[in-house]
C-alpha cells in the first residue's frame, strides 16, 4: 500500500523535480551515488558472512559458537546499512523494509540466544528411582545406570544422584554462572595455554565457593541413608555424569572427573570438584570439537558405595575395531577399573564368544601375546566362569539398550558381579572400502617398532611428537603423530591436532583409545620403549589394523587411511546454525519481473539484499531519466558494429570532454575499467552463431515462448527493454538480455579490497528445463575453475567472487564477458553430452588463450 | 592509502592501543589514543578527530553508550566499533547508534585500514 501512496506520489509531483538547478541535481546525484557505493559495499559484506556460514555447515568442520555469533552479526549489521543506504538513496522510500528487519532480527536473536531451561527438580534422587528417561536430571550416566539397575539377574550398587537442579543451585547461589560467560566469551580457544589458564581459573572459582547449606544437609542425609542400607562410614564413589550428551552419540570419554574412595568428610569438597570438572580443559576443548555449547552440558554427580573389588575391568559387547565381530572384548585388571580406563595399567585382553556357551576363544595376559586359544590353563585373572558371567549380563544390557555397549564392572570378595555403569560402545570410524587384512602390511624391513593393542585402527602418517608434560602439550604440532607414554585422558586435547596416536601403555577399553576411535585417529598402544626407540620429528606410517610403525611415509598403506567423522553432526552447535540459515540465507527473490519480487515477499536477510540491490540499482539507473537529467541519462553504444546497448554514466565513466547533451557514446570514450573487462571479453573472440540445433529441440524452443510471452525480449518491462550499462570509472553493472536468457554483471574494483567484487547472474534461456539446467551446469563448471563461488537455484545461476585484486577481478570480468556472448543460445544442444564435451573444451582453450594473450601485452 | 585525518582509538586494554597506535604511526596516520570514554571525550572536547575506533566493554562508560555521546555532540565524526566479542544485539545498537561500522577483534590490519579509509571518504564527503 505505502509503496502505491509512493508511487502516486512520485509521479504526480514529478514536476517539481525538474525545478532542480543542474548544480542541484549534481549533488543530488553525488549523494546518492556514495549511499550506492556504500550499499554495494555492505553487500558485498553481508553475502560473504553468508556464504562463510554455509560452507561451514557442510565442510564438517569444526566451528564455535563464537563463528556463528560473529557471522551472523557481521550479516546483520551489513544488512541493517544496506536498507539505512537504500531508504537515503530513495528519498525515504522502502521503509516498510525497517519492521520486516526488526522482525527478522529477533528471529535470529531468538536461536542465537535462546535461554536454556531452568531446572526445579528434586536435587537428590536415589538410584532405584531413576530410569533412562530422567537423564535431563540426573545425567546419562547414572540415567543408564538406574535402568540397568531395574534389570532381572543384574546387579548394581545402591546409591544415589545429585541432580541438574542441585548444580545449578550451589552454581546460582554463588553468582558464578555470569562470570563463567564472561570468561569463556573472551577465550581464544585455539590457544591452548589461554584455555588452560581459563579452566583453572573457572574449576577454582568453583571449587572455592561455598556449597549452600540446605544442599549440603541434603547430600549428607542421602548418604546416611545409604549407610543405613550398607554400613556406617562407608566410602564412595562420587561419579559425574553429564547432561546432554546423548545428543549427537559423542561418548565424552574421560572428559569430566570421577573420584573414588571419598569419606563423609570429604564429600562436600569432591562434590564441587566434580562440578567443576565441567571446565578441564580437555572437556572445554572436546565439547568445541564436537559443537556443544556449555549451556548444552549441566553436571550431575552419582554417589555409590565404593566396591571390594577383585578384579574390575571394561567390556565391550563387540570388538570396537571391528563391529561384526563374534566375540565380545574384555579388559581386565586387578582391583578397581581405574587403570584401564585411564591407561595407565598393563591390562589383560579376552576374546569371549557371543554364542552361548561363551567360550574364551583368545587370553593376552597384561599385553603380552600368547596366541592361545581354548584349552589353555586356566587364567589366572579371570575365571571361565567369571568370563562367562561377565558376557552373559553384557549381552543382557546390550539386548535391552539395543546396541553395542561399553560397560564398566567389578567383581567383589564375594564373587558377585556388579555393574557400575553402561553406556553405548563407540565402534571404528566407518567401514573403511578395504579390508584390512586385504591389505598386506609393508615389507618388514621398514617396520621400527610393533605394538600390542589395535585401539584404534586405520593409517596416518606424520613427524613424531613425543609429550611427557603438560608444557609439551603446549608445543605439540598439527599433524604430528603423538607419542606418550600413558595413554591418559588428559592427553585428550591433542586428538584434535594429532594425525596417530602411540602409547607404551594402555588398552582398547581405555578412555584415549575410545576418543581415537571417535576422531578416526589410528591409535597402537602396548608398544614397548616407544619414546626412547622414536625420535622427534622422525617421520613415520602407524598401521594401527596391524600394530606396526614403519619408517617413512609409505603411499602404499595410506590407501586405508581412515575418513575423518564429521565430528559437528547433529550437534547443538550444528543443529542451532542450521536453524539460523533459515532465517538468513534462503533465496525466495531470485526474479525481479516476479510480481512477488517486493519488500512485503522478503523472509529472510539474503531476501532484503537482494531487495536492496536490485531497487539501488533502478535508482541508479532511472536518476538521469526520471529527473530529466542528461548527464547521467541513458546513451546509445556506438561502435563499428551496430548495437542496442544503452550506458547510463554514473561518474566519471566517460572520457573527459564527452558532450553530456549527446544521446550516443562512442565505445572509445568509456573510460570504465570494469566496462571495458567486460568489452573485452566480449569482443576478443567473434560468436560462431546459434547451434545447430535438431527439430526436436526447436520445438522445445517455440513451444515455451508461446507459453511465456515474458520470454519475447520485445516484451519487458521497462528496464529490461534495453541492454544496458550502469558505469563509474570503478564500477560496472551490465544487465542483459541475449535471446532468451537474462544476465547480469556487476564488479567494482577498487585499491580497497573490502569494496572490490564481480558477481554474476545468469538466468533462463529457450529450451526446456533439462536443457537450461544443463547449461547453467557447464557455466558453473567453468567459473569454478576462475575461482568463482557458485549457488544455483532452479535454472538461475549466481556467481561471486570478492576481496582480490584489481588485476584478478579484471581476469574474471573477461571470462564473463565471454561468457555471456559465447554460451548464447547453447542450452539448445545441452542434452546432447558430446556438444557439451565440445563447447566445455572450446570455452576452457578460448580463456586460456584469452587470459594469456593479455599477460604478455601488459 | 588515504588517511588524511586524526583518528582516535579508545579502549580499556592499553597493550591494545598502544600496539594499534604503533601500526598506524608507522603507516603516517596521525593517532592519539584513550583509555576510557570519558578521556575520549575530553580528547574530543579539545580537538575533535574525525574518526573513532571505539572498543564496546569498557569499565564505566560503554563503548556503545560512548559511540552516542559521540554521535550526538560531533554528528560529522565516524565511529567504528571493534569488540572482541561479537554480540548480535550490540551490533545492531551500534548501527543504530550511528556507527560507521561494527567490525570483531582480531581484525587484519589492512582491512581496518580499509575500513578507516572509507569512513574519513565519508567524513570528507559530510563536510564538503
Amino acid at each position: 500500500m505505502a509503496d502505491i501512496i509512493d508511487w502516486i506520489k512520485r509521479t504526480l509531483f514529478a514536476g517539481t523535480d525538474t525545478r532542480l538547478s543542474p548544480e542541484e541535481l549534481q549533488a543530488s546525484f553525488k549523494t546518492r551515488y556514495v549511499h550506492f557505493r556504500a550499499l554495494l559495499t555492505a553487500n558485498n559484506n553481508a553475502l560473504e558472512a553468508m556464504a562463510e556460514m554455509e560452507q561451514a555447515l557442510q565442510s564438517g568442520q569444526t566451528f564455535s559458537m563464537a563463528f556463528v555469533r560473529s557471522r551472523s552479526t557481521q550479516v546483520l549489521v551489513n544488512v541493517y546499512k544496506m536498507i539505512q543506504h537504500m531508504i537515503a538513496m530513495s528519498d525515504g522510500r522502502h521503509h516498510q523494509l525497517k519492521p520486516l528487519y526488526e522482525k527478522i532480527s529477533s528471529q535470529v536473536d531468538g536461536v542465537i540466544n535462546k535461554m536454556p531451561r531452568l531446572h526445579s527438580g528434586k536435587w537428590i534422587v536415589p538410584l532405584a528411582e531413576i530410569n533412562r528417561t530422567m537423564a535431563g536430571q540426573v545425567g546419562e550416566k547414572m540415567a543408564n545406570l538406574g535402568e540397568v539397575a531395574g534389570l532381572a539377574g543384574v546387579e548394581t550398587p545402591p546409591g544415589f544422584v545429585i541432580t541438574v537442579s542441585a548444580s545449578s543451585h550451589f552454581l546460582t547461589a554463588n553468582k558464578l554462572q555470569p562470570e563463567i560467560r564472561r570468561i569463556m566469551q573472551m577465550l581464544d580457544r585455539d590457544n591452548l595455554a589461554e584455555v588452560n589458564e581459563a579452566s583453572a581459573t573457572i574449576r577454582n572459582l568453583i571449587t572455592d565457593s561455598t556449597l549452600p547449606a540446605d544442599l549440603e544437609e541434603k547430600i549428607h542425609a542421602a548418604y546416611a541413608e545409604l549407610e543405613k542400607k550398607t554400613h556406617p562410614g562407608i566410602t564412595v564413589a562420587l561419579r559425574s555424569s553429564a547432561t546432554g550428551e546423548d545428543l549427537a552419540g559423542a561418548s565424552f570419554a574421560g572428559q569430566y572427573h570421577t573420584e573414588l574412595n571419598v569419606d563423609k568428610e570429604s564429600l562436600g569438597r569432591i562434590y564441587k570438584e566434580i562440578v567443576a570438572s565441567k571446565y578441564t580443559s580437555r572437556a572445554l576443548l572436546y565439547r568445541l570439537q564436537r559443537g556443544y555449547r556449555n549451556r548444552d552440558i549441566d553436571m550431575c554427580v552419582g554417589c555409590l558405595p565404593m566396591v571390594d573389588a577383585a578384579v574390575s575391568g571394561v567390556i565391550y559387547t563387540r570388538d570396537p575395531a571391528d563391529s561384526a565381530s563374534c566375540y565380545v572384548t574384555l579388559s581386565v585388571v586387578r582391583g578397581t577399573a581405574l587403570k584401564v580406563v585411564e591407561g595407565t595399567g598393563k591390562t589383560d585382553l579376552f576374546h569371549v564368544s557371543r554364542q552361548i556357551p561363551h567360550r574364551v576363544l583368545q587370553h593376552d595376559i597384561a599385553n603380552k601375546k600368547s596366541g592361545s586359544i581354548e584349552g589353555i590353563e586356566q587364567p589366572d585373572i579371570l575365571t571361565k566362569e567369571q568370563a562367562k558371567e561377565i558376557t552373559r549380563i553384557a549381552l543382557i544390557l546390550e539386548n535391552h539398550f539395543g546396541n553395542p555397549q561399553d560397560i564398566e564392572w567389578s567383581i567383589d570378595k564375594q564373587d558377585r558381579t556388579i555393574i557400575l555403569q553402561s553406556r553405548p560402545m563407540v565402534a571404528a570410524v566407518a567401514a573403511r572400502d578395504l579390508d584390512a587384512s586385504s591389505v598386506k602390511p609393508e615389507s618388514e624391513g621398514s617396520v621400527l617398532l610393533r605394538g600390542s593393542v589395535t585401539a584404534s585402527p586405520g593409517v596416518a602418517w606424520g613427524p613424531v611428537f613425543m609429550v611427557r608434560s603438560s608444557e609439551d602439550m603446549l608445543q605439540f604440532p598439527k599433524g604430528a603423530i603423538l607419542v606418550v607414554e600413558h595413554p591418559l585422558p588428559e592427553w585428550a586435547p591433542l586428538l584434535t591436532r594429532a594425525t596417530a596416536l602411540i602409547g607404551e601403555t594402555g588398552s582398547i577399553a581405555g578412555h584415549l583409545a575410545t576418543v581415537s576411535r571417535e576422531f578416526g585417529i589410528p591409535a597402537i598402544f602396548g608398544v614397548d620403549n616407544a619414546l626412547k626407540k622414536l625420535g622427534n620429528n622422525q617421520i613415520i606410517t602407524v598401521d594401527g589394523d596391524n600394530r606396526l610403525i614403519h619408517s617413512g611415509k609409505l603411499e602404499n598403506l595410506l590407501v586405508r587411511a581412515s575418513q575423518k567423522p564429521d565430528l559437528m553432526a547433529n550437534s547443538p552447535v550444528q543443529s542451532l546454525l542450521r536453524d539460523l540459515l533459515q532465517h538468513i540465507t534462503p533465496l525466495n527473490l531470485t526474479d525481479p519481473n516476479s510480481p512477488f519480487f517486493k519488500s512485503a515477499y522478503c523472509e529472510t536477510l539474503h531476501d532484503i539484499t537482494r531487495f536492496c540491490h536490485e531497487k539501488a540499482v533502478i535508482e541508479m539507473f532511472s536518476f538521469g531519466k526520471d529527473k530529466h537529467f542528461d548527464k547521467h541519462a541513458a546513451k546509445r553504444l556506438i561502435s563499428d558494429v551496430p548495437l542496442d546497448w544503452w550506458v547510463v554514466d554514473l561518474s566519471d565513466g566517460f572520457r573527459e570532454g564527452v558532450n553530456v547533451k549527446d544521446k550516443t557514446i562512442h565505445i572509445d570514450n568509456i573510460v570504465s575499467a570494469p566496462m571495458n573487462a567486460i568489452l573485452t571479453g566480449i569482443y576478443t573472440f567473434p560468436w560462431a552463431g546459434p547451434p545447430a540445433v535438431c527439430v526436436k529441440g526447436l520445438g522445445s524452443i517455440l513451444f515455451r515462448s508461446t507459453m511465456q510471452p515474458g520470454l519475447d525480449p520485445a516484451v519487458g518491462t521497462p528496464l529490461t527493454v534495453k541492454n544496458y550499462f550502469l558505469i563509474s570509472s570503478n564500477y560496472c553493472n551490465l544487465s542483459v538480455r541475449l535471446g532468451y536468457h537474462f544476465a547480469m554483471i556487476e564488479a567494482f574494483l577498487s585499491d580497497l579490497l573490502t569494496e572490490s567484487y564481480v558477481s554474476f547472474t545468469f538466468k533462463g534461456g529457450a529450451a526446456d528445463t533439462k536443457r537450461r539446467i544443463g547449461r547453467i551446469e557447464l557455466l558453473s563448471e567453468i567459473l569454478q575453475q576462475f575461482d568463482f563461488r557458485i549457488e544455483k537455484k532452479g535454472d538461475t545461476l549466481m556467481a561471486r567472487v570478492e576481496k582480490r585484486p584489481i588485476e584478478f577481478l579484471e581476469q574474471r570480468l573477461k571470462v564473463l564477458g565471454y561468457l555471456v556472448q559465447h554460451t548464447r543460445q547453447i542450452d539448445m544442444v545441452m542434452n546432447n553430452q558430446a556438444s557439451v564435451n565440445q563447447y566445455r573444451k572450446k570455452f576452457m582453450t578460448e580463456l586460456t588463450t584469452m587470459l594469456s594473450q593479455e599477460k604478455m601485452t601488459t | 592509502m588515504n588517511i588524511d585525518q586524526k583518528i582516535l582509538i579508545v579502549d580499556d586494554e592499553t597493550d591494545f592501543t598502544e600496539t594499534m597506535a604503533k601500526i598506524f604511526s608507522r603507516r603516517g596516520i596521525a593517532v592519539d589514543t584513550a583509555n576510557s570514554c570519558l578521556e575520549a571525550l575530553a580528547k574530543m572536547e579539545a580537538d575533535p578527530f574525525a574518526v573513532i575506533i571505539m572498543d564496546v566493554s569498557m569499565p564505566g562508560v560503554d563503548g556503545i553508550q560512548c559511540l552516542k555521546k559521540i554521535k550526538q555532540q560531533w554528528p560529522l565524526s565516524e565511529v567504528i566499533i571493534l569488540t572482541g566479542h561479537a554480540c548480535v544485539n550490540s551490533g545492531i545498537e551500534g548501527m543504530k547508534g550511528g556507527a560507521f561500522d561494527y567490525c570483531l577483534k582480531p581484525i587484519d590490519s589492512n582491512e581496518l585500514l580499509e575500513k578507516i579509509e572509507l569512513a574519513c571518504e565519508k567524513v570528507r564527503i559530510s563536510c564538503d
